[in-house]
């Protein structure tokens, strides 16, 4: 009689092929319910909207924590997509974790501008809308002082609304990825290349510029992610909770918004092809809108791998702004991944919490 | 000599996805930042935005001569209903807000600030001092 004798490496082999096995069945029975299943559920979290008009609306986020920080947060979204990507589900939400940090958290999002509203402007989002916000915030929470955090576009309308307005300036301000030298962001400056691109042809023909035109532009920076995407998610099929993320992040990359006419062409003309905003000469409502105007504490996030807004587009912002206390953080991560997902929950939100805490009593 | 053996083959695919993605991204970003693409893809643009413009003005003499009404009167009559709407809105919240919480009316989200809590929430490290 002969001793059994089990070799290591045949064991391995062996399982990894079951495994293997049942991953594929896995990816079987489960990309059939991919394809059957309903679009995710995302910014569940319960809110009340507190003003909206047209574009523009205006949410409050329902208190989670026992007692929250004296002072609110006013989050301004970038005005090419949808707010959810802050509340993109239960347990993965920016919004979320700010709540049971014991935030008070107000969010400006933008719904697709109406065809009357192709007028709209930066005088409109800077000089109206974002003042109208900020006055129902302190008029809802009853406290005069709010931190503004901006996210991309939004972070850029956010510190023209403080350069705008440099006698009444938050009690933080807090920037993701916000572009300021916009030569830097080198494939879109090169695409709207003002010798070739008629962007007065395009608004006056279309009104506003549609999703699709913005989706493809994004779409363009990398064009063989989407299809690695896709693969990866079949490899990844058989785990469910790479799945969920992938389907609320396909929702939102997909989910993009037109963008108001008159301020498309003023974003190509002012802050792409002049870079008025980087070189301090930005009127806007004849009024200037310098960076130097803005002296509240503020903190700059950038993420390393970003390839909507490198850094080289947005570290100017630290060094232009006058506040005494300011702080630029550069974080592992790209555009989305900075606010969103696995890596956002351990780097980010914890930094922003640490940063924010003390300075919001 | 590497342990073939030991890879996942999973691990396989994904870096191979991956180099390639980098790869693609890589080129292509590369042609797209040239002269001539800008130049290419803008005359593209330029040519269907003057096609559409044309199209546009044709089809609303044509529907006009039809007495039907074109794509611009549909938005303007949509824009009038939207406005109409967001005014009924406008007093509906107003009309909200001027009812007594006592009578337990309004709706269940909309919280009254005496209902809040507090705003005493001092960071950990603060808290901890004090």
């Amino acid at each position: 009689m002969s001793a059994t004798v089990t070799d290591p490496k045949a064991e391995s082999v062996a399982d990894r092929i079951a495994a293997e096995v049942e991953r594929a069945i896995q990816r079987n029975v489960k990309g059939l319910g991919y394809i059957s299943a309903p679009a995710p559920s995302v910014g569940t979290t319960p809110k009340d909207i507190i003003y909206k008009r047209g574009t523009l609306n205006l949410y409050h986020y329902l208190p989670i924590a026992d007692e929250v920080y004296r002072v609110p947060i006013l989050i301004v979204m970038a005005t090419s997509n949808r707010g959810y990507i802050l509340d993109l589900a239960p347990g993965q939400s920016f919004i979320e974790f700010l709540l049971r940090s014991g935030y008070d958290v107000y969010l400006v999002d933008w719904t697709p501008p109406s065809a009357e509203e192709k007028s709209l402007r930066f005088e409109d989002y800077t000089l109206d809308f974002i003042p109208e916000c900020v006055k129902r915030v302190k008029k809802d929470s009853g406290i005069k002082d709010l931190t503004l955090i901006g996210y991309c576009m939004g972070g850029v309308l956010s510190v023209l609304y403080v350069a705008l307005h440099p006698k009444t300036q938050p009690k933080n301000l807090v920037c993701f990825t916000t572009p300021i030298n916009f030569q830097s962001m080198e494939l879109f400056a090169k695409w709207s290349d003002r010798r070739y691109f008629d962007v007065d042809r395009l608004v006056d023909t279309m009104g506003n510029v549609p999703s699709e035109l913005i989706f493809t532009g994004f779409e363009m920076l990398r064009p063989a992610s989407r299809i690695a995407g896709q693969l990866q998610l079949w490899e990844q099929m058989w785990n469910e909770e790479h799945v969920k993320s992938y389907r609320m992040f396909e929702k939102w990359s997909t989910d993009t918004l037109p963008i108001a006419g008159e301020y498309f062409r003023q974003t190509v003309k002012e802050l792409i092809w002049e870079n008025n905003l980087f070189k301090g000469d930005l009127k806007i409502g004849g009024r200037s809108a310098n960076l130097a105007n803005i002296t509240a504490p503020m903190l700059s996030v950038v993420a390393e791998h970003d390839h909507i807004v490198p850094y080289a587009a947005a570290h100017p912002l630290i060094e232009q702004v006058s506040s005494t206390e300011k702080e630029e953080v550069v974080l592992k991560g790209g555009h989305i991944s900075l606010v969103a997902g696995a890596n956002a929950q351990k780097r980010l939100w914890p930094r922003l919490d640490a940063w924010l805490g003390a300075r919001s009593v | 000599m590497a342990d073939n053996t030991s890879k996942d083959p999973s691990a396989t695919w994904r870096e191979l996805i991956s180099t390639w993605e980098k790869n693609v991204n890589s080129i292509a970003n590369q042609t797209m930042a040239s002269e001539e693409f800008s130049g290419a893809s803008n005359q593209m643009m330029n040519a269907t935005l003057k096609v559409q413009q044309a199209m546009g003005s044709a089809m609303a003499t044509y529907l006009a001569t039809l007495n039907l009404p074109s794509r611009a009167d549909i938005i303007a009559l949509g824009e009038r209903l939207q406005a109409m709407e967001t005014y009924l809105s406008r007093i509906a919240l107003a009309l909200e807000e001027t009812r007594p919480v006592a009578s337990g009316k309004r709706p269940a989200t909309k919280i009254a600030r005496r209902n809040r809590p507090p705003r005493t929430k001092r960071p950990p490290t603060l808290a901890d001092q004090s």
